[in-house]
């Protein structure tokens, strides 16, 4: 038989059932938090999103702000290097 | 948007029977737990909610479903994780074999049969929680009651259930 060959009182059948099901008693009981504690929790995740958009535009900056850091470094080095030549041998002799 | 207590108090109402709806489908209570605890968390989160009961309580179960939907994607290949799961104890002889019967059913059956029958909500709702094209809940719906059929069928249950 396919799902087209459903008779009536196939759906019966299956009406029955499932009324019986929906009787029938649970055998492990739910382990729901308190009211009070799903609140407090969802109030924890609001501001946890909240912290997190206003802590956006800084975490997109940073690698930014780092790169350039590192080439504001570079190019103080780069400066800096012929005068650290000279300034070596007067040191030295 | 409801008020916080409003919420609290519909929470108290409605907490049980989605948790029953998921546990139905699922068989595994620590999954139901989970489910219904994010389901009505981002029910609490959201901005906008149905105002009316029964609209809030229809977001849930579809919030529940959606949450049911991605565990059987991450699960696929792990089927046979659900007959083992299937209750065997409590309650009497007649609805425990209920209940295996129903356990035996593919999730998505058993999510399809239940939101139908017991939560008797229309073959648009279902289309939404369970996140399936609406001209195929009609098709899916009657492929899961043929299967309940034949299964009620093969351990000689069909007969004791026509009156």
């Amino acid at each position: 038989m396919t799902a087209d060959d459903l008779t009536p009182a196939d759906e019966q059948v299956v009406s029955t059932f499932m009324q019986r099901l929906r009787a029938a008693p649970l055998d492990v009981s739910p382990r729901m938090p308190a009211t009070d504690v799903l609140m407090l929790k969802a109030q924890l995740i609001r501001r946890w999103d909240a912290q997190q958009k206003v802590r956006l535009p800084i975490d997109v900056m940073e690698p930014f702000e780092m790169a350039a850091t590192l080439a504001a470094a570079a190019l103080l080095l780069f400066w800096s290097i012929p005068s650290a030549f000279d300034w070596i041998p007067r040191v030295m002799f | 948007m409801l008020t916080e207590r409003a919420l609290g108090e519909f929470y108290q109402r409605h907490a049980r029977s989605v948790w029953t709806y998921v546990y139905r489908v699922t068989n595994d209570a620590f999954d139901a737990d989970d489910i219904v605890q994010e389901a009505f968390l981002r029910l609490f989160q959201a901005d906008v909610a149905p105002a009316d009961e029964e609209g809030l309580r229809k977001y849930v179960f579809r919030i529940a479903g959606n949450l049911i939907a991605d565990r059987w994607r991450r699960r696929k290949r792990d089927e046979r994780r659900d007959p083992e799961a299937v209750p065997t104890e409590g309650g009497e002889q007649r609805d425990l074999d209920v209940v295996r019967t129903f356990a035996e059913l593919k999730p998505r059956d058993r999510a399809l049969l239940w939101l139908a029958y017991v939560e008797g909500e229309t073959h648009e709702d279902i289309a939404t929680s369970l996140r399936v094209g609406r001209g195929s809940v009609k098709v899916l719906l009657s492929r899961a009651r043929a299967r309940l059929r034949d299964l009620l069928t093969a351990r000689g249950m069909f007969q004791g259930l026509k009156k």
